[in-house]
Protein backbone atom coordinates (compact mmCIF):
# COMPACT_ATOMS: atom_id res chain seq x y z
CA UNK A 1 0.00 0.00 0.00
CA UNK A 2 3.13 2.25 0.72
CA UNK A 3 4.67 1.84 -2.53
CA UNK A 4 1.61 2.23 -4.30
CA UNK A 5 0.55 5.60 -2.30
CA UNK A 6 3.90 7.04 -2.61
CA UNK A 7 4.54 6.30 -6.33
CA UNK A 8 1.00 7.17 -7.42
CA UNK A 9 0.80 10.06 -5.40
CA UNK A 10 4.10 11.68 -5.78
CA UNK A 11 3.64 10.96 -9.87
CA UNK A 12 0.22 13.09 -10.04
CA UNK A 13 0.99 15.55 -7.45
CA UNK A 14 3.87 15.94 -10.09
CA UNK A 15 1.28 15.67 -13.25
CA UNK A 16 -1.24 18.29 -11.37
CA UNK A 17 1.55 20.54 -10.74
CA UNK A 18 3.28 20.44 -14.28
CA UNK A 19 -0.43 20.57 -15.46
CA UNK A 20 -0.78 23.87 -13.96
CA UNK A 21 2.25 25.60 -15.22
CA UNK A 22 4.24 25.33 -11.52
CA UNK A 23 6.79 23.02 -12.78
CA UNK A 24 8.04 23.87 -15.81
CA UNK A 25 11.23 22.81 -17.60
CA UNK A 26 12.85 26.21 -17.98
CA UNK A 27 12.03 29.38 -16.80
CA UNK A 28 9.65 30.67 -14.14
CA UNK A 29 6.62 28.55 -12.18
CA UNK A 30 3.61 30.57 -13.24
CA UNK A 31 -0.31 29.45 -11.60
CA UNK A 32 -2.12 28.91 -14.96
CA UNK A 33 -4.76 26.95 -16.66
CA UNK A 34 -3.26 27.56 -20.09
CA UNK A 35 -2.53 23.90 -20.29
CA UNK A 36 -6.11 22.63 -20.68
CA UNK A 37 -7.30 25.77 -22.30
CA UNK A 38 -4.83 25.85 -25.04
CA UNK A 39 -5.75 22.91 -26.50
CA UNK A 40 -9.26 22.76 -25.54
CA UNK A 41 -10.84 21.33 -28.60
CA UNK A 42 -8.13 19.03 -29.29
CA UNK A 43 -8.75 17.82 -25.68
CA UNK A 44 -12.71 17.26 -26.30
CA UNK A 45 -11.55 15.40 -29.57
CA UNK A 46 -8.84 13.45 -28.07
CA UNK A 47 -11.30 12.31 -24.93
CA UNK A 48 -13.99 11.55 -27.70
CA UNK A 49 -11.77 9.16 -29.41
CA UNK A 50 -10.58 7.89 -25.94
CA UNK A 51 -14.41 6.97 -24.88
CA UNK A 52 -15.43 5.48 -28.29
CA UNK A 53 -12.77 3.03 -28.50
CA UNK A 54 -12.68 2.02 -25.05
CA UNK A 55 -16.69 1.48 -24.85
CA UNK A 56 -16.75 -0.28 -27.91
CA UNK A 57 -14.00 -2.62 -26.70
CA UNK A 58 -15.35 -3.47 -23.18
CA UNK A 59 -18.45 -4.62 -24.99
CA UNK A 60 -16.94 -6.67 -27.29
CA UNK A 61 -14.70 -8.09 -24.45
CA UNK A 62 -17.38 -8.77 -22.28
CA UNK A 63 -19.53 -10.05 -24.55
CA UNK A 64 -17.02 -12.72 -25.99
CA UNK A 65 -15.34 -13.23 -23.04
CA UNK A 66 -18.16 -14.29 -21.45
CA UNK A 67 -19.36 -17.15 -24.38
CA UNK A 68 -15.71 -18.25 -24.21
CA UNK A 69 -15.90 -18.79 -20.44
CA UNK A 70 -19.31 -20.04 -21.09
CA UNK A 71 -18.08 -22.82 -23.21
CA UNK A 72 -15.08 -23.42 -21.58
CA UNK A 73 -16.90 -23.97 -18.44
CA UNK A 74 -19.30 -26.52 -20.49
CA UNK A 75 -17.74 -27.96 -22.68
CA UNK A 76 -15.30 -31.39 -21.74
CA UNK A 77 -12.08 -31.39 -23.34
CA UNK A 78 -12.67 -28.71 -25.90
CA UNK A 79 -12.94 -26.30 -22.82
CA UNK A 80 -9.78 -26.97 -21.62
CA UNK A 81 -8.70 -26.65 -25.55
CA UNK A 82 -10.42 -22.88 -25.48
CA UNK A 83 -9.01 -22.10 -22.06
CA UNK A 84 -5.45 -23.47 -23.60
CA UNK A 85 -5.91 -20.65 -26.52
CA UNK A 86 -7.14 -18.05 -23.80
CA UNK A 87 -3.89 -18.44 -21.96
CA UNK A 88 -1.84 -18.23 -25.25
CA UNK A 89 -3.73 -15.10 -25.90
CA UNK A 90 -3.40 -13.09 -22.49
CA UNK A 91 0.22 -13.58 -22.02
CA UNK A 92 0.40 -12.03 -25.50
CA UNK A 93 1.88 -8.20 -24.92
CA UNK A 94 -0.60 -5.86 -26.59
CA UNK A 95 2.21 -4.30 -28.60
CA UNK A 96 2.38 -8.18 -30.29
CA UNK A 97 -1.04 -7.78 -30.75
CA UNK A 98 -1.11 -4.83 -32.11
CA UNK A 99 1.44 -5.30 -34.48
CA UNK A 100 -0.40 -8.86 -35.38
CA UNK A 101 -3.59 -6.84 -35.55
CA UNK A 102 -1.95 -4.51 -38.20
CA UNK A 103 -0.55 -7.02 -40.53
CA UNK A 104 -3.88 -8.92 -40.20
CA UNK A 105 -6.32 -5.50 -41.35
CA UNK A 106 -3.76 -3.23 -42.95
CA UNK A 107 -4.41 -2.53 -46.35
CA UNK A 108 -2.06 -5.11 -48.07
CA UNK A 109 -2.62 -7.15 -44.47
CA UNK A 110 -3.35 -10.84 -44.34
CA UNK A 111 -6.82 -10.61 -44.34
CA UNK A 112 -6.67 -8.05 -47.90
CA UNK A 113 -4.38 -11.01 -49.15
CA UNK A 114 -6.32 -13.89 -48.31
CA UNK A 115 -10.06 -12.43 -49.22
CA UNK A 116 -8.56 -11.12 -52.37
CA UNK A 117 -9.88 -7.51 -52.23
CA UNK A 118 -7.69 -5.31 -54.10
CA UNK A 119 -6.04 -2.84 -51.87
CA UNK A 120 -7.64 0.19 -52.97
CA UNK A 121 -11.17 -1.00 -52.25
CA UNK A 122 -9.93 -2.56 -48.97
CA UNK A 123 -11.55 -0.58 -46.43
CA UNK A 124 -9.68 1.86 -43.88
CA UNK A 125 -9.32 -0.34 -40.54
CA UNK A 126 -5.61 0.51 -39.60
CA UNK A 127 -5.41 4.37 -38.97
CA UNK A 128 -8.73 5.17 -40.64
CA UNK A 129 -11.59 7.58 -40.05
CA UNK A 130 -13.21 4.66 -36.82
CA UNK A 131 -10.46 3.12 -34.77
CA UNK A 132 -11.78 -0.39 -36.19
CA UNK A 133 -8.00 -2.17 -35.69
CA UNK A 134 -7.71 -0.25 -32.23
CA UNK A 135 -11.05 -1.84 -30.89
CA UNK A 136 -10.11 -4.92 -32.68
CA UNK A 137 -7.19 -5.45 -30.55
CA UNK A 138 -8.44 -4.35 -27.52
CA UNK A 139 -11.42 -6.79 -27.74
CA UNK A 140 -9.20 -9.17 -28.74
CA UNK A 141 -6.62 -9.54 -26.04
CA UNK A 142 -9.22 -8.32 -23.30
CA UNK A 143 -11.76 -10.71 -24.00
CA UNK A 144 -9.45 -13.86 -22.89
CA UNK A 145 -8.73 -11.76 -19.58
CA UNK A 146 -12.38 -11.69 -19.12
CA UNK A 147 -12.89 -14.91 -19.78
CA UNK A 148 -10.12 -16.42 -17.67
CA UNK A 149 -11.41 -13.86 -14.87
CA UNK A 150 -14.67 -15.23 -14.82
CA UNK A 151 -13.45 -18.85 -15.37
CA UNK A 152 -11.05 -18.34 -12.49
CA UNK A 153 -13.85 -16.87 -10.18
CA UNK A 154 -16.75 -19.40 -10.60
CA UNK A 155 -14.45 -22.69 -11.77
CA UNK A 156 -15.03 -25.49 -9.42
CA UNK A 157 -18.07 -24.10 -7.24
CA UNK A 158 -19.84 -23.49 -10.57
CA UNK A 159 -19.38 -27.73 -11.47
CA UNK A 160 -20.99 -28.52 -7.79
CA UNK A 161 -23.77 -25.95 -8.40
CA UNK A 162 -24.43 -26.87 -11.98
CA UNK A 163 -25.11 -30.46 -10.97
CA UNK A 164 -27.43 -29.95 -8.42
CA UNK A 165 -29.40 -27.75 -10.70
CA UNK A 166 -29.30 -29.92 -13.27
CA UNK A 167 -30.38 -32.75 -10.61
CA UNK A 168 -33.18 -30.50 -9.76
CA UNK A 169 -34.38 -30.43 -13.20
CA UNK A 170 -33.03 -27.45 -14.33
CA UNK A 171 -32.22 -27.06 -18.49
CA UNK A 172 -29.18 -26.00 -19.62
CA UNK A 173 -30.28 -22.61 -20.92
CA UNK A 174 -31.61 -22.05 -17.28
CA UNK A 175 -28.44 -23.78 -15.31
CA UNK A 176 -26.39 -21.01 -17.84
CA UNK A 177 -28.88 -17.98 -16.78
CA UNK A 178 -29.58 -18.81 -13.39
CA UNK A 179 -26.43 -20.00 -12.04
CA UNK A 180 -23.72 -19.18 -14.13
CA UNK A 181 -24.47 -15.52 -14.74
CA UNK A 182 -25.32 -14.44 -11.52
CA UNK A 183 -22.10 -16.12 -10.04
CA UNK A 184 -20.18 -14.55 -13.05
CA UNK A 185 -21.69 -11.49 -12.82
CA UNK A 186 -19.24 -10.35 -10.18
CA UNK A 187 -16.02 -11.10 -11.95
CA UNK A 188 -17.41 -10.15 -14.96
CA UNK A 189 -18.65 -6.50 -13.98
CA UNK A 190 -15.11 -6.04 -12.56
CA UNK A 191 -13.07 -7.21 -15.42
CA UNK A 192 -15.07 -4.91 -17.89
CA UNK A 193 -14.46 -2.13 -15.64
CA UNK A 194 -10.78 -3.25 -15.75
CA UNK A 195 -10.86 -3.53 -19.57
CA UNK A 196 -12.42 -0.28 -20.10
CA UNK A 197 -9.86 1.80 -18.11
CA UNK A 198 -6.80 -0.24 -19.42
CA UNK A 199 -8.38 0.92 -22.96
CA UNK A 200 -8.18 4.51 -22.05
CA UNK A 201 -4.89 4.61 -20.80
CA UNK A 202 -3.16 2.45 -23.46
CA UNK A 203 -0.43 4.13 -25.37
CA UNK A 204 1.03 1.53 -27.96
CA UNK A 205 -2.16 -0.35 -29.56
CA UNK A 206 -3.69 3.38 -30.42
CA UNK A 207 -0.56 4.45 -31.45
CA UNK A 208 0.38 1.79 -33.96
CA UNK A 209 -3.17 1.36 -35.09
CA UNK A 210 -4.95 4.28 -34.99
CA UNK A 211 -5.06 7.75 -37.19
CA UNK A 212 -3.37 10.80 -36.23
CA UNK A 213 -6.28 13.18 -35.88
CA UNK A 214 -8.32 13.25 -33.58
CA UNK A 215 -5.54 10.72 -31.35
CA UNK A 216 -6.45 9.61 -27.88
CA UNK A 217 -5.92 10.89 -24.98
CA UNK A 218 -2.32 8.55 -24.31
CA UNK A 219 -1.45 9.39 -28.14
CA UNK A 220 -1.87 13.13 -27.54
CA UNK A 221 -0.11 13.19 -24.41
CA UNK A 222 2.61 11.12 -25.17
CA UNK A 223 3.41 13.31 -28.26
CA UNK A 224 3.41 16.66 -26.28
CA UNK A 225 5.35 15.73 -23.42
CA UNK A 226 8.03 14.43 -25.87
CA UNK A 227 7.67 17.85 -27.90
CA UNK A 228 11.04 19.69 -28.59
CA UNK A 229 8.76 22.42 -27.67
CA UNK A 230 9.09 22.56 -23.43
CA UNK A 231 6.14 24.58 -22.83
CA UNK A 232 4.06 21.69 -24.20
CA UNK A 233 5.30 19.91 -21.13
CA UNK A 234 1.99 21.60 -19.22
CA UNK A 235 -0.37 20.50 -22.46
CA UNK A 236 0.49 16.95 -21.63
CA UNK A 237 0.23 16.86 -18.15
CA UNK A 238 -3.31 18.85 -18.82
CA UNK A 239 -4.22 15.66 -21.31
CA UNK A 240 -2.68 13.36 -18.85
CA UNK A 241 -4.82 14.63 -16.01
CA UNK A 242 -7.77 14.34 -18.44
CA UNK A 243 -7.53 10.81 -18.78
CA UNK A 244 -6.89 9.74 -15.28
CA UNK A 245 -9.96 12.20 -13.89
CA UNK A 246 -11.90 10.57 -16.70
CA UNK A 247 -10.86 6.94 -15.69
CA UNK A 248 -11.63 7.72 -11.99
CA UNK A 249 -15.81 9.40 -12.73
CA UNK A 250 -16.22 6.09 -14.63
CA UNK A 251 -14.54 3.83 -11.93
CA UNK A 252 -16.49 5.76 -8.98
CA UNK A 253 -19.75 5.43 -11.20
CA UNK A 254 -19.56 2.22 -12.07
CA UNK A 255 -18.57 0.72 -8.53
CA UNK A 256 -21.41 2.51 -6.72
CA UNK A 257 -23.80 1.11 -9.37
CA UNK A 258 -22.45 -2.23 -8.86
CA UNK A 259 -22.84 -1.64 -4.90
CA UNK A 260 -26.23 -0.68 -5.74
CA UNK A 261 -27.04 -3.65 -7.40
CA UNK A 262 -25.38 -6.07 -5.61
CA UNK A 263 -27.42 -4.55 -2.31
CA UNK A 264 -30.45 -4.67 -4.09
CA UNK A 265 -30.42 -8.34 -4.82
CA UNK B 1 -37.82 -24.68 -30.04
CA UNK B 2 -37.13 -25.41 -26.25
CA UNK B 3 -36.20 -29.06 -27.42
CA UNK B 4 -33.52 -27.57 -29.81
CA UNK B 5 -31.79 -25.03 -27.13
CA UNK B 6 -32.14 -27.81 -24.38
CA UNK B 7 -29.41 -29.68 -27.14
CA UNK B 8 -27.10 -26.74 -26.93
CA UNK B 9 -25.07 -28.18 -24.64
CA UNK B 10 -26.20 -31.92 -24.59
CA UNK B 11 -25.20 -34.28 -26.79
CA UNK B 12 -27.29 -33.81 -29.53
CA UNK B 13 -25.41 -34.16 -32.91
CA UNK B 14 -26.25 -30.30 -34.26
CA UNK B 15 -23.95 -28.88 -36.14
CA UNK B 16 -24.90 -25.38 -34.66
CA UNK B 17 -23.18 -26.86 -31.68
CA UNK B 18 -19.66 -26.87 -33.28
CA UNK B 19 -20.06 -23.32 -35.10
CA UNK B 20 -19.81 -21.16 -31.89
CA UNK B 21 -16.54 -22.86 -30.61
CA UNK B 22 -15.17 -22.83 -34.29
CA UNK B 23 -16.23 -19.08 -34.72
CA UNK B 24 -14.52 -18.29 -30.88
CA UNK B 25 -11.28 -20.69 -31.51
CA UNK B 26 -11.47 -18.71 -35.15
CA UNK B 27 -11.34 -15.40 -32.86
CA UNK B 28 -8.61 -16.69 -30.76
CA UNK B 29 -6.54 -17.90 -33.62
CA UNK B 30 -6.93 -15.53 -36.23
CA UNK B 31 -4.87 -12.32 -35.18
CA UNK B 32 -1.91 -14.76 -34.54
CA UNK B 33 -1.69 -16.32 -38.10
CA UNK B 34 -0.24 -13.72 -39.97
CA UNK B 35 2.73 -12.94 -37.50
CA UNK B 36 3.40 -16.65 -38.18
CA UNK B 37 3.37 -16.51 -42.03
CA UNK B 38 5.43 -13.57 -42.05
CA UNK B 39 8.16 -15.03 -39.20
CA UNK B 40 8.39 -17.54 -41.71
CA UNK B 41 8.63 -15.56 -45.23
CA UNK B 42 12.09 -14.37 -46.91
CA UNK B 43 9.65 -12.61 -49.38
CA UNK B 44 5.82 -12.02 -50.03
CA UNK B 45 4.55 -9.11 -51.64
CA UNK B 46 0.86 -9.05 -52.29
CA UNK B 47 -1.60 -9.59 -53.62
CA UNK B 48 -0.28 -13.66 -53.49
CA UNK B 49 -1.95 -15.23 -50.34
CA UNK B 50 1.35 -17.49 -49.14
CA UNK B 51 4.95 -16.06 -49.17
CA UNK B 52 6.62 -16.81 -52.81
CA UNK B 53 9.94 -17.73 -50.36
CA UNK B 54 9.99 -19.16 -47.01
CA UNK B 55 13.10 -18.77 -45.21
CA UNK B 56 13.99 -17.06 -41.99
CA UNK B 57 15.97 -13.99 -42.86
CA UNK B 58 13.94 -12.04 -40.21
CA UNK B 59 15.42 -14.49 -37.61
CA UNK B 60 19.28 -13.18 -38.58
CA UNK B 61 17.77 -9.45 -38.60
CA UNK B 62 16.12 -9.92 -35.27
CA UNK B 63 19.26 -11.04 -33.91
CA UNK B 64 21.05 -8.59 -35.49
CA UNK B 65 19.17 -5.96 -34.21
CA UNK B 66 19.71 -7.53 -30.62
CA UNK B 67 16.86 -9.15 -29.75
CA UNK B 68 18.65 -11.54 -26.98
CA UNK B 69 19.84 -9.02 -24.89
CA UNK B 70 16.71 -6.78 -25.24
CA UNK B 71 15.07 -10.13 -24.23
CA UNK B 72 16.98 -10.89 -20.85
CA UNK B 73 16.64 -6.91 -20.24
CA UNK B 74 12.69 -7.90 -20.32
CA UNK B 75 12.71 -11.15 -18.44
CA UNK B 76 14.50 -9.28 -15.62
CA UNK B 77 11.79 -6.66 -15.49
CA UNK B 78 9.18 -9.37 -15.41
CA UNK B 79 10.95 -11.26 -12.75
CA UNK B 80 11.85 -7.93 -10.39
CA UNK B 81 7.86 -6.99 -10.40
CA UNK B 82 6.51 -10.20 -10.27
CA UNK B 83 9.09 -10.47 -7.05
CA UNK B 84 7.65 -7.46 -6.05
CA UNK B 85 3.93 -7.50 -6.95
CA UNK B 86 3.21 -10.97 -6.21
CA UNK B 87 3.67 -11.39 -2.63
CA UNK B 88 2.03 -8.15 -1.85
CA UNK B 89 -0.81 -9.28 -3.76
CA UNK B 90 -1.16 -12.48 -1.59
CA UNK B 91 -0.87 -10.46 1.78
CA UNK B 92 -4.11 -8.33 -0.04
CA UNK B 93 -5.62 -10.94 -1.58
CA UNK B 94 -5.78 -13.12 1.58
CA UNK B 95 -7.06 -9.97 3.92
CA UNK B 96 -9.34 -8.88 1.16
CA UNK B 97 -11.02 -12.43 0.02
CA UNK B 98 -11.45 -13.56 3.53
CA UNK B 99 -12.64 -9.96 4.50
CA UNK B 100 -9.66 -9.69 7.57
CA UNK B 101 -9.93 -6.26 7.63
CA UNK B 102 -12.42 -4.38 9.40
CA UNK B 103 -12.42 -1.62 7.25
CA UNK B 104 -11.97 -3.41 3.90
CA UNK B 105 -12.94 0.13 2.16
CA UNK B 106 -9.56 2.20 1.85
CA UNK B 107 -7.23 -0.33 1.41
CA UNK B 108 -9.07 -1.80 -1.49
CA UNK B 109 -9.29 1.46 -3.04
CA UNK B 110 -5.70 1.81 -2.58
CA UNK B 111 -4.84 -1.74 -3.92
CA UNK B 112 -7.05 -1.66 -6.85
CA UNK B 113 -6.88 2.30 -7.24
CA UNK B 114 -3.71 1.74 -10.16
CA UNK B 115 -6.28 -0.15 -12.19
CA UNK B 116 -7.70 3.00 -12.56
CA UNK B 117 -4.92 5.24 -13.59
CA UNK B 118 -3.32 5.36 -16.88
CA UNK B 119 0.23 3.80 -17.13
CA UNK B 120 1.60 6.92 -18.81
CA UNK B 121 -0.35 9.57 -17.08
CA UNK B 122 1.69 7.96 -13.86
CA UNK B 123 4.96 7.35 -15.76
CA UNK B 124 5.04 10.86 -16.66
CA UNK B 125 4.63 12.36 -13.49
CA UNK B 126 7.12 10.09 -11.87
CA UNK B 127 9.41 10.68 -14.47
CA UNK B 128 9.27 14.24 -13.91
CA UNK B 129 10.36 13.76 -10.08
CA UNK B 130 12.97 10.87 -11.03
CA UNK B 131 14.71 13.55 -13.05
CA UNK B 132 14.44 15.76 -10.00
CA UNK B 133 15.63 13.18 -7.73
CA UNK B 134 18.37 11.28 -9.54
CA UNK B 135 16.75 7.73 -9.58
CA UNK B 136 18.25 5.53 -11.59
CA UNK B 137 15.48 4.60 -14.43
CA UNK B 138 15.50 0.91 -14.20
CA UNK B 139 14.78 1.29 -10.70
CA UNK B 140 11.86 3.55 -11.35
CA UNK B 141 10.50 1.56 -14.25
CA UNK B 142 10.31 -1.30 -12.06
CA UNK B 143 8.51 0.46 -9.07
CA UNK B 144 6.06 2.02 -11.25
CA UNK B 145 5.37 -1.34 -13.02
CA UNK B 146 4.93 -3.18 -9.71
CA UNK B 147 2.34 -0.50 -8.66
CA UNK B 148 0.66 -1.49 -11.85
CA UNK B 149 1.17 -5.26 -11.61
CA UNK B 150 -0.50 -5.43 -7.76
CA UNK B 151 -4.13 -4.55 -8.53
CA UNK B 152 -3.50 -7.71 -10.78
CA UNK B 153 -1.65 -9.74 -7.81
CA UNK B 154 -4.50 -8.29 -5.78
CA UNK B 155 -8.01 -9.34 -7.70
CA UNK B 156 -6.28 -12.97 -8.50
CA UNK B 157 -5.30 -14.13 -5.38
CA UNK B 158 -8.61 -12.00 -3.84
CA UNK B 159 -10.54 -14.54 -6.43
CA UNK B 160 -8.43 -17.16 -5.22
CA UNK B 161 -8.88 -16.96 -1.54
CA UNK B 162 -12.87 -15.99 -2.63
CA UNK B 163 -12.97 -19.58 -3.86
CA UNK B 164 -11.38 -20.91 -0.35
CA UNK B 165 -13.03 -21.92 3.13
CA UNK B 166 -10.96 -19.81 6.14
CA UNK B 167 -12.32 -22.81 7.95
CA UNK B 168 -9.34 -25.16 5.82
CA UNK B 169 -6.81 -22.87 7.59
CA UNK B 170 -8.63 -23.43 10.98
CA UNK B 171 -8.96 -26.78 10.39
CA UNK B 172 -5.02 -26.88 10.27
CA UNK B 173 -4.39 -25.07 13.08
CA UNK B 174 -6.58 -27.08 14.89
CA UNK B 175 -4.77 -29.87 14.16
CA UNK B 176 -1.71 -28.79 15.36
CA UNK B 177 -0.14 -26.03 12.57
CA UNK B 178 1.15 -22.59 13.56
CA UNK B 179 -0.81 -19.84 11.79
CA UNK B 180 2.50 -19.63 9.23
CA UNK B 181 2.45 -23.28 8.24
CA UNK B 182 -1.55 -23.02 7.89
CA UNK B 183 -0.69 -20.15 5.78
CA UNK B 184 2.68 -21.89 3.65
CA UNK B 185 1.19 -25.73 3.60
CA UNK B 186 -2.47 -25.80 3.54
CA UNK B 187 -4.05 -22.46 2.12
CA UNK B 188 -1.90 -21.56 -0.84
CA UNK B 189 -1.04 -24.74 -2.03
CA UNK B 190 -4.68 -25.03 -2.38
CA UNK B 191 -4.50 -21.42 -4.33
CA UNK B 192 -1.89 -22.62 -6.55
CA UNK B 193 -3.76 -21.71 -9.61
CA UNK B 194 -4.54 -18.17 -8.24
CA UNK B 195 -0.81 -17.88 -7.17
CA UNK B 196 0.62 -18.86 -10.96
CA UNK B 197 -1.69 -16.81 -12.35
CA UNK B 198 -1.15 -13.84 -10.37
CA UNK B 199 2.66 -14.70 -10.43
CA UNK B 200 2.15 -14.96 -14.25
CA UNK B 201 0.02 -11.24 -14.83
CA UNK B 202 2.94 -9.35 -12.79
CA UNK B 203 5.58 -11.05 -15.09
CA UNK B 204 3.68 -10.10 -17.85
CA UNK B 205 3.28 -6.47 -16.75
CA UNK B 206 6.78 -6.17 -16.62
CA UNK B 207 7.68 -8.44 -19.62
CA UNK B 208 5.38 -6.76 -22.27
CA UNK B 209 5.40 -3.10 -20.74
CA UNK B 210 6.34 -0.69 -23.74
CA UNK B 211 4.82 2.98 -22.20
CA UNK B 212 6.01 3.23 -18.78
CA UNK B 213 9.57 1.77 -20.07
CA UNK B 214 9.50 4.25 -23.13
CA UNK B 215 8.56 6.89 -20.65
CA UNK B 216 10.90 7.30 -18.21
CA UNK B 217 13.46 5.07 -20.35
CA UNK B 218 13.80 7.71 -23.05
CA UNK B 219 14.53 4.87 -25.33
CA UNK B 220 17.58 4.15 -23.36
CA UNK B 221 16.52 0.93 -21.43
CA UNK B 222 16.04 -0.97 -24.94
CA UNK B 223 13.61 -4.07 -23.68
CA UNK B 224 12.09 -6.79 -26.62
CA UNK B 225 9.15 -4.36 -26.77
CA UNK B 226 11.10 -1.78 -27.52
CA UNK B 227 12.35 -2.99 -30.98
CA UNK B 228 9.15 -4.15 -31.60
CA UNK B 229 7.93 -1.01 -31.03
CA UNK B 230 10.40 0.66 -33.42
CA UNK B 231 10.49 -1.97 -35.86
CA UNK B 232 6.20 -2.17 -36.20
CA UNK B 233 6.41 1.71 -36.05
CA UNK B 234 8.78 2.59 -38.55
CA UNK B 235 10.98 0.16 -40.71
CA UNK B 236 8.30 -1.58 -42.77
CA UNK B 237 9.97 -4.83 -42.73
CA UNK B 238 7.46 -7.12 -41.64
CA UNK B 239 9.58 -10.01 -41.48
CA UNK B 240 11.17 -8.33 -39.04
CA UNK B 241 8.38 -7.02 -37.05
CA UNK B 242 6.84 -10.45 -37.25
CA UNK B 243 10.24 -12.27 -35.97
CA UNK B 244 10.81 -10.15 -33.03
CA UNK B 245 7.05 -9.86 -31.46
CA UNK B 246 7.43 -13.75 -32.03
CA UNK B 247 10.20 -13.92 -29.58
CA UNK B 248 8.70 -11.64 -27.51
CA UNK B 249 5.73 -13.97 -26.92
CA UNK B 250 7.29 -17.42 -26.80
CA UNK B 251 9.28 -16.95 -23.09
CA UNK B 252 6.65 -16.13 -21.49
CA UNK B 253 4.39 -18.95 -22.76
CA UNK B 254 7.10 -21.41 -22.03
CA UNK B 255 7.51 -19.89 -18.61
CA UNK B 256 3.89 -20.33 -18.21
CA UNK B 257 4.19 -24.08 -19.73
CA UNK B 258 6.63 -24.85 -16.73
CA UNK B 259 4.19 -23.15 -14.33
CA UNK B 260 1.54 -25.16 -15.35
CA UNK B 261 3.00 -28.07 -15.60
CA UNK B 262 4.81 -28.21 -12.12
CA UNK B 263 1.63 -26.86 -10.35
CA UNK B 264 -0.27 -29.69 -11.76
CA UNK B 265 2.15 -32.23 -10.65
CA UNK B 266 2.36 -30.97 -7.54
CA UNK B 267 -1.50 -31.53 -7.69
CA UNK B 268 -1.28 -34.76 -8.69
CA UNK B 269 0.85 -35.34 -6.22
CA UNK B 270 -1.16 -33.96 -3.87
CA UNK B 271 -4.09 -36.85 -4.91
CA UNK B 272 -2.28 -39.45 -4.58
Amino acid sequence: MILIVVVTGTALGAVAVTSLGLLPLVGQPRLSVAGFTSLSSDLRAATKESLLTAACATLLAAAIGLAVATLALHAGRSGRVLIGASVVVVTVPHLVGATAAGLLLSDVGLAQRWLGIPAAAWPELVGGSWPWATVFELAWKESVFVALVVIASVGRRYADLREVAAVLGAAPRAQWRRVLLPQAAPALASSSLIVFVYSLGTYEVARLLGRADPEPLPVMAYRLFTDIDVTARPQAAATAVVATGLALVVSTITLALLRRLGADR
Amino acid sequence: MSRQRSGRWGTAHQPRRMVVPALLAFWLVIPLTPLLLWAGASRWSGPARLPQDFGFHGWQEAQDAGVIAASIRSALLGAAVALIATPLGVLAGRALGWRLLRRPALPSIVLLGPLVLAPFAVAMGFDVVVLRLGIPGEVAVVLVLSVFALPYTTVTMRAAYLGLDPALEEQARVLGASSRQARRRVTLPAATTGLVTATGLAFLVGWSDYAVTLLIGGGQIVTAPMLIGSSAAGSGNDALTSTLAISASLPPLVALAVFTYAASRRRTAAHS
